[in-house]
């Protein structure tokens, strides 16, 4: 099992025929994926690596099984991009696409939603369940099918988990890149409420960092008990200069807002342990498979 | 991108909402030609980058002109957070019958933006504040923004009646419209000032711009690299990487946000780096050959660290810029990285023929260790 997508998943490629959608695609088809369509406008016809390629949205689906769409679309288009895969019936958007204005990610999340449909991102790495499905840009050597759910806010941190969790044979269900912007598609919670149900979820290693609130609200989440499987937090950002983004624009803290002080005291309230490396991440996991 | 003060005023200005007379000083003279011209006490405030909860310039009333003078003259002296005082907003002084604090900012939990409205002053618009009585909050919809009934019940909630609660709705759905206009990320008046007469101007003013919205503002998106202070840091945003100067001796290059913040936490439990620097993705050789260039021009760096990982990154093709600059700067002090993901054995074999030590092991914290080692740490 695992979650939002498996074997079943068929994938559209929005921006297929960009330098970084091309690309990707290859990489994603050499991990498994099942790629059925992309869309570029204007390049209906072409094909990137045997793929076909339509102008519309609309038109892929008519032609071909999709039922999820991954964008690799420049931040100017990407608002129009994904309102397009949901108009079209789409119902779980993964937006890769980085440096989006805020008040356009604001209105992508708000359209998503308000259609019954999930966004992972901006700016993720995308989603991985290993052996079955990649939807992204992450290096597929570093996973492996197995036991431990993987959140993260940052995509080469995902990577670092997951990789240091495979070289110790600890394998994942899923790994989730939530993306690293003040406002993203899908919340911790909900993710965490996602690996809760999967009964292949044994554990989950949620990666956090300064700035927002997602870390505070998890941990209230497991401490009133609606998440029961066991969690283990690594955090970032502690030695960050206040005021300073760190690379991702939901980095950073200003007085007490978005402090890693907070997140730390939260999960510490909920019971959550948190490591204190990376290394110490697989010793925390070993422990919670064993008990 | 945070704006000056008067920048915020003068976009607040076109969107209709009232602001002090004044004007911008660079010298004393020109700040006593300002009270001389408008001939009432004046109030001079030192024009810095910050927004409220960071401790802004400071500001002083003076009662004539050549007070005016003397004022500006100490603030031009000052700075704050580094930041050499260049500016001052020179204005009139508004009888206040009462200050309305105003905040608007990106509530990322809640996807919207968050419109927050106190007496109080800002200590109030903290997180935990949000229950108190004496505070308004509206969560504005993205699509059709703050609407007139929800800034109308916003200035009820803050006690006001009538007429004045008609004007307050007006100011702060105007203040919506500018922060939505410009994409803002956060906007707010600092406070806006009820005067006895019963009008309304925004006294103090802020406005936060998105730097990822700035190719819709080509005036502000030139402006913005002027803005960097640390000459490291601007030279980063021009290679297209984002470098935060720390204290210490170590430099770090990273290829990603969340590996790269647990780089420098880590060495920063036996050392001490000396930036922060993320690449994100799209690295060429070019470009790890100026990243490279850049974190060497910080002054008695004792070692080098680089944490990669080849996912949308061609690592095996930034090596390569790594080990041209080794070799044609004749780098001396220890290189050591850590390089995991696609085309890694070719990424490998690139820097250790280029003098780098190499560890191929996934945990940062092992790597880090071995750059220890290499310090004689």
């Amino acid at each position: 099992m695992s979650i939002l997508i498996d074997e079943k998943t068929r994938v559209l490629v929005q921006g297929i025929t960009g330098r970084m959608g091309a690309v990707q695609t290859m990489h994603m088809l050499k991990a498994g994926t099942k790629i059925t369509a992309g869309v570029t406008p204007g390049r209906g016809g072409a094909r990137v690596e045997g793929v076909p390629v339509y102008d519309s949205v609309g038109e892929a689906m008519a032609e071909q099984e999709i039922n999820t769409s991954v964008l690799f679309v420049p931040a100017a288009v990407a608002e129009e991009s994904c309102v397009e895969a949901v108009d079209a019936g789409l119902k779980l958007i993964i937006l890769i696409t980085e440096h989006i204005p805020t008040h356009d990610t604001m209105r992508i999340r708000a359209y998503v939603r308000n259609h019954g449909a999930t966004l992972i991102g901006p700016t993720t790495p995308g989603v991985i369940t290993p052996g079955k499905c990649k939807i992204g840009i992450m290096p597929a050597i570093l996973f492996t099918p197995g036991p431990v759910g993987i959140i993260s806010r940052s995509g080469t941190m995902s990577y670092e988990i997951a990789g240091l969790l495979s070289t110790e044979g600890i394998g994942q269900t899923t790994v989730v890149g939530m993306g690293g912007d003040p406002v993203v598609g899908t919340s911790l919670v909900e993710l965490l409420e996602l690996f809760q149900k999967d009964p292949a979820t044994r554990v989950v290693v949620v990666h956090g960092e300064i700035g927002g609130t997602q870390e505070e609200k998890a941990a209230a989440f497991i401490r009133q008990k609606k998440m029961t499987k066991p969690v283990i937090a690594y955090m970032t950002g502690k030695v960050a200069p206040e005021g300073s983004r760190m690379g991702h624009a939901g980095a950073v803290f200003i007085g007490k807002r978005g402090a890693m002080d907070n997140k730390i005291k939260a999960y510490q309230e909920a019971g959550v342990p948190i490591a204190d490396s990376p290394g110490e991440i697989a010793r925390l996991v070993r422990k919670d498979l064993k008990a | 991108m945070i704006l000056y003060e008067h920048e915020a005023k003068r976009l607040f200005k076109e969107q209709g909402i009232s602001i002090p007379q004044g004007g911008v000083a660079k010298s004393p003279s020109e700040a006593a030609e300002i009270a001389r011209k408008m001939g009432k006490p004046v109030i001079i405030k030192a024009q810095v980058l910050a927004l409220p909860g960071v401790e802004a310039g400071d500001a002083q009333t003076a009662g004539s002109p050549e007070e005016a003078g003397r004022i500006a003259e100490g603030l031009l002296r000052k700075s704050y957070h580094g930041q050499q005082v260049s500016e001052l907003l020179v204005e009139e002084v508004l009888p206040v019958q009462k200050e309305i604090y105003v905040a608007i900012r990106v509530d990322g939990a809640a996807g919207t933006p968050l419109v927050m409205a106190s007496l109080e002053g800002f200590s109030d618009l903290d997180e935990e504040a949000q229950a108190s009585a004496k505070l308004a909050t509206v969560h504005a919809d993205p699509f059709h923004g703050l609407k007139s009934h929800e800034a109308r019940k916003m200035a009820k909630a803050l006690g006001f009646t009538g007429d004045a609660a008609v004007k307050l709705a007006d100011q702060i759905q105007r203040l919506f419209k500018t922060y939505a206009g410009w994409n803002a990320l956060n906007a707010g008046f600092n406070p806006l000032v009820m005067t006895p007469e019963g009008n309304f101007s925004a006294s103090g003013a802020f406005l936060e711009l998105d730097d990822s919205a700035l190719f819709r503002f080509p005036q502000f998106r030139e402006l913005s690299l002027s803005r960097i202070l640390d000459p490291l840091a601007r030279e980063g945003k021009t290679i297209g990487v984002t470098y935060v100067g720390l204290e210490g001796d170590i430099g770090i290059i990273c290829t990603g946000a969340g590996i790269g913040m647990a780089t420098v936490d880590l060495i920063s439990k036996r050392s001490r780096p000396a930036n922060f620097l993320e690449t994100g993705g799209g690295i060429t050789e070019k470009q790890l050959a100026d990243v490279m260039r850049l974190v060497l021009k910080k002054p008695g760096l004792k070692g080098v660290f680089l944490n990669m990982y080849g996912g949308i990154n061609p690592i095996h093709e930034g090596a390569k810029g790594v080990v041209k600059v080794i070799r044609e700067d004749k780098v001396k002090i220890p290189v050591v990285a850590k390089a995991i993901g696609n085309f890694q054995e070719e990424t490998w074999k690139v820097l250790e023929d280029g003098g780098v030590t190499v560890i191929r092991t996934i945990p940062t914290d092992q790597a880090v260790e071995e750059l220890f080692k290499r310090l004689g740490k």
